[in-house]
C-alpha cells in the first residue's frame, strides 16, 4: 500500500521558496529569486513494511505555470558616506527586497543653507548603489540629509534619513608609490622608506594635514609577513628603519589620515631584502691584510737577525760599578782571600784631587816602631779593612766586615802583630786644627776584647773627634821616629781614629 | 610692553605655556615684561593652530558627551531648523572659497569676530556650565585666548607689511544681534561650536601655508 506524502521541494536548489497552492493536491509552486517559478507536482509513494522501514520512493515531477509572486520593494539602507580628500564624497546604500519586479533606487538630499530637495548628481562614477558628489556639489561644514527611495511598479520604499557633514567622513586613500631602499652603512644597515601622499589630496595648501604611519614586518616564506611593528611618521613622506638584520626580507606598508579623521587602508606591501654584509670580505680588504702580514714577517726577520743590537737598544747594559782604586775585574775573578789585595791597589790613594779641596781627607796614621814592613794602606774613618785580612784568611773577613771589632780567637799574637804592623803604617797626627768635628757615637764603636795593658791610655772610646779640615804637613806618609809602641791609639779592632786628647800632641 | 619699546614686544607669548592638561598658568606671561621675547610669524602661527586644534578637541569631547547623556533624535529634529548663527559667516562653498575667507581672517575687526561671539555665549550659558563645568569653562577661556592669538597674528602681519590696516571687511557677515544665541539649545550650541572650531582651525592652517609655507605645509 503506497502512501503519498506532502510534496517537498528539491533540496539541491537554493533560494527556493515553496508555497503550497492547494491543501488537497500534492503540488507546490516554488520560486527562485522571485522570478523563476516552476511547479512541482510530486507524487511520492513510500512503501513501508510492517516494521516501518522505508522500502522505496516513487516520485513524479511535472512542470506547470505558476502564478507570479510580486510585491513592493523592501526598504533600502544607507550604509555610509566617505570623502577621500575633503572635496568630494560618495555615499552607498544597500537595496532591500525588490519584490520580484524591476526596482529603481534614487537618492534625494536636502542641505543646510540650500533650498529644496535635490537628486544625486552622479549614480555611476562610484559603482552600483552609490551616489558621487563632485566638487561643485560638495560643501563642507553644512549638513546633508540623504534618503534613498526604492520603487517598482507596485510601490515605493524610503530609507531612513541619513545626516552627514563632510568634515566627519574624511578617509583618504592609501599613500602611493611606496619605495624601499636598503642602505648599507658601516655597521648597521638600514631601510629607507619613502612614499607620496594619496592621489587627489591637496597637501601643500593647508586644506588638509596628512599624518602617516608606517609598519614593517619580517617576510615569511609564504610571502605574507608577520610581527608587524608600527611607527609614527608624522607629516613627512619618508622614514628610516634601523636595526634591520642583513639577509632578512621585509614587507613595508604605509597608511595615512587627514586632520584626525579616519585612517586609510594600508598600502600594498612593498618588499625589500637586506643584502649580506660584504664590506669586510672584499678584495681591497684581502690585499690589505696580506700586505700587513708580509710587513710584519719582514719586521720579525730583521729583529731576529739583528737581535743583539735590538737587545742593546731595548735593554741597555747596566753600567758596572766604578770605584776609584778598585779593579772590578779583579774583584770579580779573585778568590776571596785575594779580596783585600784587589781592594788595596793603588799607592796613591787617596787621590790627589781629594786633597786639594780640603774635603774629607783620609787620615793616615802609622807608627815606625813596629818594624813591620810598610804596607800600603787605604784608610778612612770607619773603614774596617786592614792588612789583617790578608794574613788571617777569609773567616776573618767576615768579622772585620761588619765591624764589630771582635778579634778572632785564633792567634792572639798574630793579632798583636798585625796591630803593630798597622801601627807602623800610620803617621801620627800632629795637630788637628780643623773646625769640623766628626763624632762617632759610642754605640757604634765596639770594644775589642783583648787589648794589651799598655794600652791603658786608650781613649775611653766614648767620643772621637776627627777634624775634617786639612791637617798640616804631618799628613804624609813617613816613618816617624822610633818611640814606644803605644802612640797609635787603635781602638776596637782596627778602626783608626783620631783622638783629640793630648797624647797625640805630645809626640809632635 | 608699551609702544615705546617698539613692536618687538607685540608678538610675545600670550597663551602657550600651558601644562599638559591645558590649564592656563596662574600668572599670565603677558604681564611679565622680563620675559618678553620675539617670536617669528611661523612660530606664532604654529602656536595659534595648536591652540585651535585643542579647542576643537575639547568641543568635540563636549559634544559627544552631551550626546551620550541627552540623545536627541538626530535624524529628524532640527533638520532645517538648525541654524548656527555663525553659519552666515565663515561658511565657504568649497575649498577655494574657504581659502578666500581664510586670508581675510586677520582683518576681522575686534569685537565683531565670531570668536568674540563665542566667548560671550559660552560665558553666559549656565546650563552648559552645569553640564560639564570644567570643560565649559576651559572652552570659554580658550575662545578668549584664541581670539587674542589671532589678533597677535594680525598685528604681526601688519608690522611685516603683509596686510593693510583695513577694517570691517566682513562686518556685514555678522549677525546684527547676538540674542538669538540664547534661544539655542545646549545641544545645538555645542554642535555649532564644534563645527566652527574646526573651521577656525582650518582657516588658520590655510593662512599659515599661504604666508609662511616653509614650515610643514
Amino acid at each position: 500500500m503506497s502512501k503519498t506524502t506532502a510534496p517537498v521541494c528539491p533540496s539541491h536548489l537554493s533560494n527556493v521558496v515553496c508555497a503550497l497552492n492547494s491543501p488537497t493536491s500534492h503540488a507546490a509552486c516554488c520560486y527562485v529569486n522571485h522570478t523563476v517559478s516552476f511547479f512541482f507536482f510530486v507524487c511520492a509513494s513510500r512503501r513501508q513494511d510492517e516494521e516501518g522501514h522505508v522500502r522505496g520512493h516513487h516520485r513524479t515531477v511535472a512542470a506547470f505555470g505558476c502564478p507570479l509572486q510580486r510585491s513592493p520593494p523592501g526598504r533600502p539602507v544607507l550604509l555610509g558616506c566617505r570623502s577621500p580628500e575633503k572635496e568630494t564624497f560618495t555615499c552607498r546604500w544597500e537595496p532591500g527586497d525588490d519584490g520580484g519586479l524591476p526596482t529603481a533606487h534614487r537618492l534625494y538630499y536636502q542641505r543646510e543653507r540650500l533650498e529644496g530637495t535635490h537628486e544625486c548628481p552622479d549614480y555611476r562614477s562610484a559603482g552600483s548603489n552609490s551616489c558621487f558628489f563632485d566638487k561643485s556639489h560638495t560643501s563642507i561644514w553644512v549638513d546633508y540629509y540623504l534618503t534613498v527611495v526604492a520603487s517598482n511598479s507596485l510601490g515605493n520604499a524610503t530609507s531612513d534619513i541619513f545626516k552627514v557633514d563632510v568634515m566627519e567622513i574624511v578617509k583618504p586613500d592609501a599613500p602611493q608609490h611606496v619605495t624601499l631602499t636598503a642602505e648599507d652603512r658601516t655597521d648597521s644597515p638600514s631601510l629607507h622608506v619613502s612614499w607620496e601622499h594619496p592621489p587627489n589630496v591637496d597637501a601643500g595648501s593647508g586644506w588638509v594635514t596628512p599624518e602617516y604611519r608606517v609598519r614593517a614586518g619580517r617576510r615569511r616564506q609564504a610571502g605574507d609577513a608577520a610581527d608587524w611593528k608600527e611607527y609614527k611618521a608624522g607629516a613627512q613622506t619618508h622614514f628610516t628603519l634601523y636595526g634591520v638584520h642583513p639577509g632578512a626580507a621585509f614587507a613595508v606598508q604605509v597608511r595615512c589620515r587627514l586632520d584626525h579623521g579616519s585612517w586609510s587602508s594600508w598600502s600594498d606591501a612593498s618588499y625589500a631584502e637586506i643584502p649580506e654584509r660584504i664590506g669586510r670580505d672584499g678584495p681591497f680588504w684581502t690585499s690589505l691584510w696580506g700586505l700587513s702580514g708580509f710587513l710584519f714577517l719582514a719586521a720579525v726577520c730583521v729583529a731576529v737577525t739583528k737581535r743583539k743590537s735590538v737587545m742593546q737598544f731595548l735593554l741597555p747594559p747596566v753600567p758596572g760599578p766604578k770605584i776609584r782604586g778598585l779593579d772590578f775585574q779583579l774583584v770579580k775573578s779573585a778568590r776571596p782571600e785575594d779580596f783585600a789585595g784587589a781592594l788595596l791597589i793603588r799607592r796613591d790613594f787617596p787621590p790627589a784631587a781629594a786633597r786639594k779641596d780640603g774635603a774629607i781627607e783620609p787620615l793616615i796614621v802609622s807608627d815606625v816602631d813596629a818594624g813591620v814592613q810598610p804596607r800600603s794602606g787605604a784608610v778612612s774613618a770607619g773603614f774596617g779593612w786592614d792588612n789583617r785580612q790578608k794574613n788571617n784568611g777569609g773567616e776573618r773577613n767576615a768579622t772585620r766586615e761588619d765591624g764589630d771589632g771582635r778579634s778572632s780567637t785564633r792567634g792572639g799574637d798574630a793579632d798583636f802583630e798585625t796591630r803593630a804592623a798597622l801601627e807602623s803604617d800610620y803617621s801620627r797626627v800632629k795637630d788637628v786644627t780643623a773646625d769640623n768635628i766628626f763624632l762617632l757615637d759610642s754605640a757604634d764603636v765596639p770594644r775589642a776584647e783583648r787589648l794589651p795593658e799598655d794600652r791603658g791610655e786608650a781613649a775611653n772610646g766614648k767620643t772621637l773627634s776627627f777634624r775634617k779640615e786639612s791637617v798640616p804637613s804631618e799628613r804624609r806618609k813617613k816613618l816617624p821616629p822610633a818611640r814606644p809602641p803605644r802612640a797609635a791609639r787603635v781602638i776596637d779592632g782596627g778602626y783608626v781614629d783620631a783622638i783629640p786628647t793630648s797624647p797625640l800632641g805630645e809626640t809632635a | 610692553c608699551n609702544r615705546k619699546s617698539g613692536y618687538r614686544c607685540m608678538s610675545h607669548v600670550y597663551m602657550l605655556d600651558r601644562d599638559e592638561v591645558g590649564r592656563l598658568p596662574s600668572q599670565p606671561i603677558l604681564d611679565d615684561l622680563s620675559r618678553c621675547r620675539v617670536l617669528s610669524l611661523a612660530n606664532l602661527f604654529d602656536r595659534v593652530i595648536q591652540h585651535s586644534a585643542r579647542m576643537h578637541g575639547i568641543s568635540n569631547d563636549l559634544h559627544s558627551e552631551f550626546e551620550q547623556y541627552f540623545v536627541p533624535s538626530r535624524n529628524h529634529v532640527g533638520r532645517i531648523s538648525r541654524n548656527c548663527h555663525t553659519s552666515n559667516l565663515l561658511t565657504p562653498n568649497g575649498k577655494e572659497n574657504a581659502q578666500k575667507i581664510a586670508v581675510n581672517l586677520p582683518l576681522l575687526p575686534r569685537g565683531k569676530d565670531p570668536l568674540w561671539h563665542f566667548h560671550q555665549i559660552t560665558a553666559h550659558q549656565h546650563d552648559l556650565a552645569n553640564f560639564s563645568s570644567d570643560k565649559a569653562l576651559e572652552m570659554s577661556d580658550m575662545v578668549h585666548e584664541l581670539r587674542k592669538g589671532v589678533e597677535k597674528v594680525a598685528e604681526k602681519m601688519q608690522t611685516l607689511g603683509m596686510i593693510s590696516n583695513s577694517v570691517g571687511t566682513l562686518a556685514d557677515f555678522l549677525p546684527s544681534e547676538s540674542g538669538g544665541w540664547r534661544l539655542m539649545k545646549d545641544h545645538e550650541l555645542l554642535y555649532c561650536f564644534r563645527r566652527d572650531s574646526d573651521k577656525i582651525k582650518n582657516y588658520l592652517k590655510i593662512l599659515k601655508c599661504r604666508i609662511v609655507p616653509e614650515h610643514g605645509c
